[in-house]
């Protein structure tokens, strides 16, 4: 039931005959004029104005689609047709939407693509945005960051797309960035690592969009290594990758790890995180605020933060520590330190490593157990700043932080003074799991009485996946690293040095775990 | 203009004056996009598309066809959020 005079049916980037009418004389700045003031206002000033008087003209009301006129200044709604009105009686046919910039021409019946037009809209609504950022506002200095816009390529681009024209299509069952690891000689503990590195959502992104710019002098840059390892892994080779000058750089930086004999994959990772974090410092282009807080790609990651609470058993002061980690170190049953019972208080005995559940341990009793209040004992007296003497006190761990990647880092070896053993007791880990109730924020919920904590179905903020295992098979003098690693979303596969294999889920959730490698669901904006 | 309609009138301009306007919208793009929001009105957008056919279409086609169920689908939970937004946002500048 639509009326159409004769009017243009196809929209074409050229846009439409009757803009030239418009475009004569100073009509640039004049349409910059118009972004600025009335569509988007990035100063206070032209912010007040736009309040004041961009209501409609006919109606006064501030919703309903307002438009402005281009010829004159008239404010109307479009839902009304006020705004139509106008165009007909005065034959002004062209109007500017004040909540999205589109151009309206009355003759067409349509919104236009007019590439000047366009052009003037983006460069004007950048600088309103860039605006924003720095608008220290009464109390809330919070800006919106840079506005994110989809890629346009460029003229050059466009050329490089054109004379290379092969092109590689990710399917859901495509092996891109799979791709074995030769073994150097007792090397498994440095690529079960290397898998589950180049498997990490995040860092792989950073890499493969070139993000890092290097600052060092020398050719020993890890971050560097790193950067040409995962392009090695999606490459789209086949075969596997000798790491040699991984294995170079590692035993350069981090010389306790030297040496052909086999080493400690955890030892590895925080050895191999601690380097890329050192090398990386200034990465990020983004001038850090807080010259102590690092903000590079490892740090963005990885970094989570661990509160240590100490209270006072005779004051009830609390002493409140927050320390960052990389990872997290569970201790097992079977060690021994002893795991039960897990209610503070409790008797502390030494059980010859025998657990006294039924059932399999799980990753959350493991947790629960981590995070539990434990009483110091009267040998480990603290210094109470409440009660001005040393008193026995319990300390409670939670996550103040959680990092993007949490990386759980069992503790099968054990090397106390008496004794050095691999603890082998199956631990039942999630493909998903809920951090919510290790968080201090639910601590505090819990110690305020509120002890029936709803789940929130909606609150994601804690809801990590399982992306990478890292298993360790054999005997504290001779094993062998493998890793499990996740491939879009529920493929896994087995990286055992140089081969690789399809696994299922079963395999991997069966297996013994000694590192295990969880992503965040849902990444908040900053 | 009625009592009610002066009032929202007037929380518009204090939106708007202070930025915050801005910032809720970023906000609110953010959450819809997360939820999947976007993509939905995305193939909402297409499907119509297709029915009319390309050379025909018009944005406010578009528009007539999606509102209402771009409206229905908005997640309670993103209400709630915007909702809480605006009434903080409203205590702090009473006067």
């Amino acid at each position: 039931m639509y009326y159409k005079p004769d009017a243009v049916t196809t929209m074409s980037p050229a846009g439409c005959p009757h803009v030239n009418g418009f475009k004569v004389d100073n009509w640039k700045q004049n349409l910059r004029l118009i972004y600025q003031c009335f569509v988007w206002s990035g100063s206070a000033e032209t912010r007040k104005r736009k309040a004041k008087s961009c209501i409609c003209h006919m109606c006064g009301t501030h919703l309903n689609r307002l438009h402005s006129c281009l010829y004159c200044v008239f404010f109307a709604c479009f839902a009304k047709k006020h705004i139509h009105e106008h165009a007909k009686s005065k034959r002004h046919n062209l109007a500017i939407d004040l909540l999205y910039g589109g151009i309206y021409c009355f003759m067409c019946q349509d919104y236009i693509y007019d590439k000047e037009m366009e052009q003037i809209a983006k460069e004007e609504q950048r600088k309103a945005w860039k605006m924003q950022v720095l608008d220290f506002d009464f109390d809330s200095c919070v800006g919106i960051g840079e506005k994110y816009s989809t890629w346009e390529p460029t003229k050059k681009e466009l050329e490089l797309l054109r004379h290379n024209p092969k092109r590689r299509r990710i399917t859901s069952n495509c092996t891109i960035g799979l791709r074995g690891l030769i073994n150097l000689g007792n090397t498994c503990f440095m690529n079960c690592i290397v898998q589950a590195l180049t498997h990490t959502p995040l860092l792989r992104d950073f890499f493969l969009s070139d993000r890092h710019k290097c600052e060092m002098q020398s050719n020993s840059c890890l971050v560097c290594e790193m950067s040409q390892l995962f392009q090695e892994f999606y490459s789209g080779h086949r075969s596997p990758h000798v790491p040699f000058r991984l294995l170079h750089l590692v035993w350069t930086h981090a010389r306790h790890l030297a040496g052909y004999e086999q080493q400690d994959a955890h030892e590895f990772l925080i050895a191999a995180l601690d380097v890329l974090h050192r090398h990386c410092k200034d990465d990020n282009g983004k001038k850090a605020n807080n010259p102590n807080h690092c903000n590079c790609i490892i740090d963005q990651i990885f970094t989570g933060g661990l509160q240590s609470d100490v209270t006072c058993q005779v004051c009830h002061g609390v002493s409140t520590t927050i320390d960052p980690f990389w990872d997290i170190s569970l201790d097992l049953p079977g060690s021994s330190t002893p795991f039960w019972p897990l209610s503070p208080g409790g008797e502390v005995s030494v059980l010859n490593g025998e657990s006294h559940s039924t059932g399999a341990t799980t990753l959350m009793d493991c947790l629960r157990r981590f995070t539990r209040p434990e009483h110091l004992g009267s040998s480990a007296k603290i210094k109470c700043s409440g009660c001005h003497s040393y008193q026995e006190s319990t300390k409670q761990l939670t996550m103040k932080k959680l990092p993007i990647v949490a990386c759980f880092h069992l503790k099968r070896f054990e090397h106390s003074a008496k004794l050095r053993r691999k603890i082998t007791t199956y631990v039942s880990f999630p493909l998903e799991l809920d951090m919510t109730p290790f968080m201090a924020s639910s601590k505090e919920s819990r110690m305020n009485g509120q002890y029936q904590q709803t789940v929130d179905p909606f609150n994601n903020d804690n809801k990590y996946s399982l992306f990478a295992v890292v298993n360790h098979q054999g005997t504290l003098e001779s094993g062998h690293y493998t890793t499990f690693i996740r491939q879009h979303k529920d493929q896994w596969f087995k990286c055992d040095d140089a081969i690789i294999t399809k696994a299922s889920i079963k395999d991997v959730l069966d297996s013994e775990g000694y590192l295990l490698f969880y992503h965040k669901q849902f990444l908040e904006y900053e | 203009m009625n009592k009610e309609a002066r009032l929202k009138a007037t929380i518009n301009q204090k939106l708007t004056e202070t930025g915050e306007r801005e910032r809720l919208k970023e906000l609110l793009r953010a959450k819809l996009t997360e939820c999947g929001w976007k993509d939905q009105m995305k193939a909402q957008c297409k499907e119509v598309i297709k029915e009319k056919g390309l050379e025909h279409v018009t944005v406010e086609d578009l528009v007539v066809e999606i509102t209402p169920k771009g409206r229905a689908l908005v997640p309670d939970s993103v209400k709630k959020e915007l909702l809480q937004r605006i009434r903080a946002f409203l205590t702090q500048h009473a006067s």
